[in-house]
């Protein structure tokens, strides 16, 4: 991929620089002890193993089976994710302060940060390219039922939209509704149908994973 | 205010990229983990409320990095660059900037090492990096990463709006580093909760951030942000404003 937004023209070798000025800046903070040669694959090992949508996917598993932890959930994200076998740092690096909406036959939330990328990482990992894309966040704020229908998202006109935004130090993310034809899933089998953009507002849950 | 502080609601703009993948490119990569370790080695850390013993901590890095940094560097370039660079290739720029303002590396020295990966890249050699370091620094990179850095503090300021109130949001410059989205200025809302205690914002913004400060959850009508014919019908546009960018209505 060498342009996500084809008005601008680029040079042919732009990824090619970036590259090498990334490493070339990874190696002099190497050598001069601001970093060791483990620390940048150590933080992305983290994001890879311990910290992701696996988590979060749990949660509203979880969820979906549990009235009782539904509602700690919707209450305080923070406390139940203590409930659960989680990794040690749930409310770690932006995680300190979480809360989740629910999407209801009649409301459905969708998430952005207009101002950069806010995405709580416990449970949702890192941010997907489509969250830091600054033509979702200008749009997606004041026609979001537009921008649903280009992710493939199709509400009924009775249903409501609520944007949740992030300027200050909440970090949100949704509840999806738990598709039909599920009953007879089992916590896991359900979370394994959840992806980063359910969990976000920008797709439904199918009732079999793709 | 620049543009890039005033995304919302921009009209006449392309279909979204519902690209998935987090990073487009490698290289992308390299540059949010060096961010993260800057996040968990910055000197501010003795102040924060985990027990970072930062000090002790054998990194050379000895700078106040923060959120706040990352993002002024990419608010404070031009905007025409800032559409035109992709979100990590800004994160690129600002950082490698920092590090050489802060004299950890300068620019030739950046410059003539890009040169030389470059020209094995050419080559299709491949230039390994640097091995070794303390292993302490990524032991309090990892403690950070599970600890965090929490920004509530308790204080005894007693929040001047309530539940209930309708608010107006201030009409200010933006300055070099704001968090308050340059459409919603002027703009009336209704107070739907005041968060516990306060936050602060580690950094001080020429707009009023720093200090901590009440925060609260503004519910806004799609009718009092938009023109009627560009609304959707029902919506509301909920955010987390700091107490220093409202006032009342």
């Amino acid at each position: 991929m060498t342009s996500l937004y084809p008005g601008f023209r680029y040079d042919a070798d732009k990824e090619a620089i970036s590259e090498a000025r990334a490493k070339a800046l990874e190696s002099l903070l190497i050598e001069k002890g601001v970093i060791t040669g483990k620390t940048v694959d150590q933080v992305l090992s983290y994001f890879d193993t311990e910290m992701g949508p696996f988590n979060g996917a749990k949660l509203v598993a979880r969820a979906w089976v549990d009235p009782e932890f539904k509602k700690l959930l919707l209450e305080d994200c923070n406390a139940a994710c203590e409930m659960l076998d989680l990794p040690n740092g749930m409310s770690g690096a932006e995680g300190e302060h979480m809360r989740i909406v629910e999407n209801t036959a009649d409301v459905h939330n969708v998430v952005v940060c207009t101002l950069c990328s806010c995405y709580p990482w416990p449970t949702l990992g890192l941010p997907p390219y489509w969250f830091k894309d600054p033509t979702f966040r200008a749009r997606v704020v004041r026609e979001p039922r537009v921008v649903l229908g280009e992710f493939g998202v199709q509400l009924s006109d009775s249903v409501n939209i609520r944007i949740w935004d992030s300027s200050a130090q909440i970090r949100w993310w949704v509840l999806p509704m738990r598709p039909e034809g599920t009953e007879s899933l089992s916590e896991e089998e359900l979370a394994k149908l959840l992806t980063p953009e359910a969990m976000m507002g920008v797709a439904l849950v199918k009732a079999k994973s793709e | 205010m620049k543009l890039q502080h005033n995304l919302g609601g921009l009209e006449g703009l392309d279909p979204v990229n519902t690209e998935p993948r987090v990073f487009v490119e490698d290289w992308e990569q390299r540059i949010f983990g060096i961010h993260t370790a800057m996040m968990a080695l910055s000197n501010h850390l003795d102040k924060s409320l985990p027990d970072y013993d930062i000090s002790q901590v054998p990194s050379t890095f000895d700078s106040f990095w923060s959120w706040a940094h990352l993002r002024e560097g990419a608010e404070n370039i031009h905007p025409f660059d800032y559409f035109r660079l992709r979100y990590y290739e800004k994160w690129l720029g600002g950082i490698s900037g920092f590090f050489v303002e802060e004299g950890y590396i300068t620019e030739d020295e950046l410059n003539e090492r890009a040169a030389l990966i470059l020209k094995d890249m050419a080559d299709n050699k491949s230039t390994e990096l640097p091995e070794g370091g303390d292993p302490a620094i990524d032991t309090q990179v990892e403690k950070y990463l599970r600890e965090g850095d929490s920004p509530k503090r308790s204080t005894d300021i007693t929040p001047k709006f309530n539940v209930g109130d309708t608010v107006r949001i201030k009409t200010i410059s933006a300055g070099t580093h704001s968090r308050l989205p340059g459409n919603l200025q002027g703009r009336i809302a209704q107070v739907m909760e005041v968060y516990e205690e306060s936050y602060t914002y580690f950094y001080e913004t020429a707009d009023g951030l720093g200090t901590p400060m009440p925060v609260y959850n503004l519910a806004f009508k799609a009718e009092d942000l938009w023109e009627q014919s560009l609304i959707e019908p029902g919506s509301i546009y909920y955010n987390d404003i700091f107490e220093a960018y409202i006032e009342p209505a």
